[in-house]
């Protein structure tokens, strides 16, 4: 929102505080300002002057050689291109050595300096208003008449800057629009310069056209146009109003009206555009022009005997051509303006081209009105149209204000173009806005105690005081509701506060805080904590436990990674994951976010090859993250999916080590467990599994974790060829899925065993168990286990594996080895008593499992 | 024809050592083979192009067969703790670990608000549009919803709405008012933060990305009003970055807070001494977070009675902490999984 400080002054009776401190408190208490516009220093050097003698070049056909008095009691020189340059003409002179406005600023700024034109000294140049950055006439230099002249301003003189007579001495302030999402008010000039009053502690009292109840409308001077207003649809248009004005001239604005527009942002374009522009941009209000010949007109190019004109919503294959030239296809849910026929504008975005006000136009229809905000936002995300209109219109604009703009307009377009009413002026308001008009308030008085306003602030501000406040932007607070003012105690009693019509967004209480609080400064507000009891605050056990799974794998030399929750398409069929289960974004800038990941491992399969080549040579990545199945749990959380927590991990080597890499993640994943306190077991993988974490491995060369008590962990394992190369991945490369859920519960239900310490020396013996290929290592193992626990159940025991062997001639079988160490709580054991046990279990492993005992 | 001949020979033997084979058809040896075709005379254009032509096909085929043919590894004893023949495998050294920076930072500050007497929470990465927006008084079709840049799925709620990649960690603010909501019945505050990921559909460029990361906090008693917001937060700054500072509070707009504030505070890095400062650009202050006093409509949705009740909720984003504490220069490092970024936490 770009607020003209210029423009403002003039509803204002008091001095602004230096732009600095303006901008601080605007900051402090009305909203961000996103920058500063200079207009001052933009138009610094231009200066008004008049063309004394003007002849041909005597070189160049189409340039004149003018001298200029610039106030400076010696003519000057200039050589001008303008077909339109004349004696006795007033202009804009740009000497030489200024920046040629519309240049200021950008990349590429033009300076003028002082240089012979086909052999005639040329000092600075007359401007055409493109030049000044005014509007886009580059047909000849801008001529100032009278009337081009500000009402404050009767008479120029030769030398006078040109800014400060047309008010571009300006600084322009511009608040950040996100700021006024709920203002519908402050994109208006009039909204903001209330609310800088207020924030100044100033009495603030709108012009008299826009505060006080419109009295009765104004009558045509000559019912020429056969006005016939319609509103179809009182839900989605509050109220529609329209006016039809005969014999108008159009033609630019007056010089004082397209500056004022600029210094507000906007372009001027006619004077009837400008108009309405001009009012949009002081209350927030749009409205509309039309061209009410070609309104009225039949599609064969006759005149309908009467001018329809109103709101309905758009019909099934309608389209519209808009101002900006472009072809709409409508929506039965987008509002239009129409005539008798067909659209004529987009409601509340845009209005149409066939019917705008052109130089051709003698007769207009003006249109002010007010349509439902979340339609005109659906039409405008729509068709991709975000006009200033919309700007305005989606915050909820007060259809209390629709006359008011409307009179207002149709007085100045009067004084501006000429003309006569030529209609009644037409007001269609929706049944359930009737009351409200009758009133003159959008909504009742707001009613709250006080001691309300206290509380929510910590402030005791007395009362007087918050009333004052809220006078100041022209609310009516109840000054005697049966309470003293001067009373920061008293809360017998209601108060009522009411609000202006302006004001949509004001309804609770809790609204009345925050004026309260803004227009006397949060800065003010008391600082002090809570009180709080002394009782400890429950830490998050999931959150904690992450925290233990990030040390667990830290100690392992692993490193933490965070990757996107969302994935492309490939990375799926990389990871041979099927995609259908995935749920997916309907609205992403890139491809590379198609999806919600299904699995943590993809993610991070997908990082390797990138740090591989910035030279890390081994490495564990891992990462706790959450993958979602639009299959298996699609609403399977109150309604919503769940959301599977995995705990995910690759090792990967540039270089392979001994062994398959299997074991390397296996070694990862049996200390990962121990250091979370509970001891895990390897299944191999007996029937092929089929879901999207199993997807990417290997399952003849993959395992499922339990717990010893059962509890599922996940699946590690080496990975499918095809993975490793679809990722570009390291030969030796294993990896790991683990299930949140399940190390959570191993940790919380783990028991710590402590093992008393024996006072006598323990004995270790080694036993070597050769075992067809087929066994494998964790039958033996719980044979010899087991065997240990009947023979030597009183003992601690332990067992340790030493080394799988295999002999280059015989691949049919493997050596077993482990270690065996027993103590005993109560005596000294001798080596015949552990050779007895040894030899139990060469004998049961024989019995059970084939071994021989060597 | 020798020199089609000789290049053959040379791309098979490419062909074997390539990472990518699919590469061997982009080989610029081949494409001058075929550049070669036109400037041939008339006569001899069609056996040579017929033979370039089969080398291209051959070598096609040859990344065809790569592609399909998988090598079979045979099953391995997975109960085994090691491989036939080797020795047990080394675990990696502990000095190659590291924990990512954000995560670290969220510990930090967990720590922080569990001695302030906060609870901490996890969000959500997929939620209905309730409790990313109804609930939090952005009733349907309200304009403030563009302000969020929301990732939408295919996939609808119960209601028919697209489900929404949360933009903000305010999506679990119901969830929480809820969750605790008996405390008040025996006068202790609901107190709670909840950091974690949020999304926003941005491009991504050195200051912008589309995940990130955010800490909400929701505080709600009896009494509760506009100072002690600011108190808290100051408070919680001060104890994260070990110094008194300065904070200042300018309005601003959220649906779900009213009044609503911009929360800034005095440049930690610089104190405003120094000419030069990156993290605040010289101008002393940083704009940190948004934050409020809880809007009524928001504590009615969690059947909370806000003429008894009052709060606040304040929303942080932990990126950002992260990037001015160790003057990271480009946001997009965080989810690159650089092990030259993360090894230097």
């Amino acid at each position: 929102m770009n607020v003209s400080l210029n423009t403002i002054k003039q509803w204002i009776d008091f001095d602004l505080p230096p732009v600095d401190e303006l901008v601080t408190r605007i900051n402090a208490q009305l909203g961000g300002v996103e920058k500063i516009i200079d207009l001052r220093t933009q138009y610094q050097s231009a200066r008004i002057v008049k063309v004394l003698t003007c002849q041909k070049h005597p070189n160049a056909d189409k340039l004149s050689v003018c001298t200029v008095d610039v106030g400076e009691g010696t003519p000057i020189q200039v050589v001008c291109g303008a077909p339109n340059v004349h004696t006795d003409m007033w202009a804009v002179w740009l000497p030489p050595g200024s920046v040629v406005p519309s240049t200021y600023g950008t990349k590429d700024e033009f300076k003028l300096d002082a240089r012979e034109i086909r052999g005639v000294m040329s000092y600075g140049m007359l401007a055409a208003g493109d030049e000044l950055g005014i509007n886009a006439d580059h047909e000849g230099i801008m001529e100032i008449d009278e009337h081009d002249l500000p009402s404050t301003v009767k008479s120029i003189q030769a030398g006078q800057a040109f800014s400060e007579v047309f008010g571009l001495d300006d600084t322009v302030i511009v608040i950040e629009n996100k700021m006024f999402t709920h203002r519908p008010d402050c994109f208006g000039q009039l909204g903001v310069v209330r609310e800088i009053s207020g924030i100044l502690g100033y009495k603030f009292t709108s012009p008299d056209w826009y505060l006080q109840k419109p009295g009765t409308y104004p009558k045509p001077t000559n019912a020429s146009i056969p006005l016939q207003a319609f509103n179809d649809v009182t839900d989605k248009a509050a109220r529609f109003m329209a006016v039809g004005i005969s014999n108008v001239t159009v033609s630019s604005s007056p010089l004082w009206l397209q500056c004022a527009l600029v210094a507000m942002g906007s372009k001027p374009i006619n004077n009837i555009v400008d108009a309405t522009n001009y009012f949009m941009l002081i209350t927030g209000q749009p409205t509309h022009a039309y061209d009410a010949d070609i309104v009225q007109k039949n599609a064969d190019g006759t005149k309908h005997d009467e001018l329809a004109i109103g709101v309905r919503m758009a019909l099934p294959g309608e389209s519209i051509t808009l101002l900006n030239g472009k072809t709409y296809k409508l929506d039965v849910s987008d509002i239009v303006i129409a005539n008798h026929e067909q659209a004529i504008g987009l409601a509340g975005i845009m209005g149409g081209k066939d019917t705008q006000v052109s130089a051709k136009t003698n007769n207009i229809i003006l249109e002010c009105a007010n349509f439902d905000m979340y339609t005109i936002r659906k039409s405008s995300m729509r068709h991709g149209l975000f006009t200033d209109a919309v700007t305005r219109f989606n915050k909820g604009q007060s259809p209390i204000q629709t006359n008011r703009v409307l009179f207002e307009l149709l007085k100045n377009v009067i004084g501006l173009a000429g003309g006569v009413q030529a209609s009644e002026i037409s007001d269609i308001i929706s049944d359930s806005l009737k009351n409200n008009v009758e009133s003159d308030e959008y909504h009742y008085p707001v009613t709250l105690l006080p001691q309300f306003v206290h509380t929510r602030l910590g402030l005791s501000i007395k009362k007087y005081d918050m009333v004052q406040l809220l006078k100041n932007v022209e609310f009516t607070p109840c000054e005697d509701c049966g309470w003293n003012p001067e009373d920061t105690k008293d809360d017998r009693d209601d108060w009522h506060v009411s609000v202006p019509f302006w004001r949509t967004d004001i309804h609770d209480p809790e609204d009345i805080v925050e004026e309260v609080g803004r227009l006397y400064g949060f800065e003010k507000l008391p600082r002090e904590l809570p009180e709080r009891s002394i009782r400890p605050v429950a830490k998050n056990p999931r959150r904690e436990m992450k925290m233990k799974i990030r040390s667990a794998f830290s100690d392992l030399g692993a490193n933490e990674v965070l990757t996107y929750s969302f994935v492309h398409k490939d990375t799926f069929q990389k990871a041979e994951q099927d995609h259908t289960q995935a749920f997916q974004i309907s609205n992403a800038l890139s491809p590379e976010l198609q999806y919600y990941r299904l699995t943590v491992l993809p993610s991070l399969l997908d990082k390797v090859y990138g740090n591989i080549k910035a030279g890390h040579d081994e490495f564990i990545l891992f990462e706790i993250g959450k993958g979602h199945n639009k299959k298996y749990h699609a609403a399977d959380d109150n309604g919503l999916p769940r959301e599977l927590e995995f705990v995910d991990a690759v090792y990967a080597s540039k270089k392979p080590r001994e062994g398959s890499p299997y074991y390397q993640v296996r070694q990862l994943a049996s200390q990962f467990c121990m250091n979370l306190g509970f001891t895990c077991q390897f299944k191999p993988i007996t029937k092929e599994l089929d879901y999207p974490v199993t997807a990417p491995f290997d399952q003849s060369r993959s395992a499922l974790i339990e717990t010893r008590e059962g509890t599922f962990i996940g699946m590690i394992g080496e990975l499918k060829q095809t993975v490793l190369r679809s990722f570009k991945l390291p030969i030796y490369t294993a990896a790991m899925t683990l299930d949140f859920e399940g190390i959570m519960k191993a940790h919380t239900t783990a028991k710590q065993l402590y093992l008393p310490l024996s006072r006598y020396p323990s004995v270790t013996q080694d036993i070597s168990l050769k075992v067809p290929m087929g066994v494998r290592y964790a039958e033996i193992f719980e044979v010899v286990e087991h065997t240990l626990e009947i023979v030597a159940g009183d003992k601690q025991c332990r067992l340790l594996p030493l080394s799988i062997y295999q002999s280059s001639e015989d691949k049919t079988s493997k050596t077993i080895t482990l270690r065996v160490t027993i103590s005993d709580m109560h005596q000294t054991l001798t080596d015949q008593q552990v050779s007895r046990y040894i030899e139990a279990i060469a004998q049961k492993t024989h019995e059970q499992l084939g071994a021989i005992h060597s | 024809m020798d020199t089609i001949t000789k290049t053959r020979l040379e791309l098979l033997a490419r062909f074997e050592v390539l990472e990518t084979k699919a590469d061997i058809l982009k080989a610029p040896e081949l494409k001058k083979l075929f550049a070669e075709i036109p400037k041939l005379p008339v006569d001899q254009r069609s056996a040579y192009g017929k033979a370039v032509n089969e080398l291209h096909q051959e070598l096609q085929q040859l990344v065809e067969t790569n592609k399909q043919t998988s090598i079979v590894l045979p099953p391995i004893d997975v109960t085994a703790p090691f491989d036939i023949n080797c020795p047990e495998p080394k675990i990696l050294a502990r000095t190659s670990a590291s924990i990512h920076p954000l995560t670290q930072e969220i510990a930090i500050i967990c720590d922080i608000f569990y001695r302030m007497g906060f609870t901490a929470e996890e969000s959500r990465e997929i939620d209905d549009q309730y409790h990313m927006f109804e609930s939090l008084n952005f009733p349907k079709g309200h304009p403030a919803r563009d302000d969020y840049d929301t990732f939408m799925t295919v996939e609808t709620d119960g209601e028919g709405d697209p489900l929404t990649a949360p933009a903000h960690t305010s999506t679990m603010q119901n969830r929480i008012l809820r969750k605790y909501r008996d405390t008040l019945m025996i006068d202790e505050a609901i107190a709670a933060i909840v950091p974690d990921r949020v999304f926003r559909n941005e491009d991504l460029d050195a200051r912008h990305e589309h995940t990130f990361y955010q800490v909400e906090g929701v505080y709600v008693a009896k009494n509760v009003h506009a100072g002690m917001l600011i108190a808290t937060l100051q408070t919680f700054l001060e104890a994260y970055y070990g110094k008194k500072l300065e904070v200042r509070v300018n309005p601003f707009y959220f649906p779900f807070t009213e009044p609503s504030f911009e929360f800034a505070l005095s440049c930690p890095f610089c104190e405003g001494d120094e000419a030069i400062c990156k993290v605040c650009s010289s101008e002393g202050w940083i704009e940190l977070l948004g934050c409020g006093m809880i809007h009524p409509n928001v504590l009615r949705a969690a059947e909370i009675d806000p003429e008894i009740y009052t709060g606040f909720a304040f929303g942080c984003g932990v990126d950002r902490l992260v990037m001015m504490k160790y003057g990271i220069e480009d946001i997009r490092h965080l989810e690159s999984a650089k092990l030259d970024f993360l090894k230097q936490f």
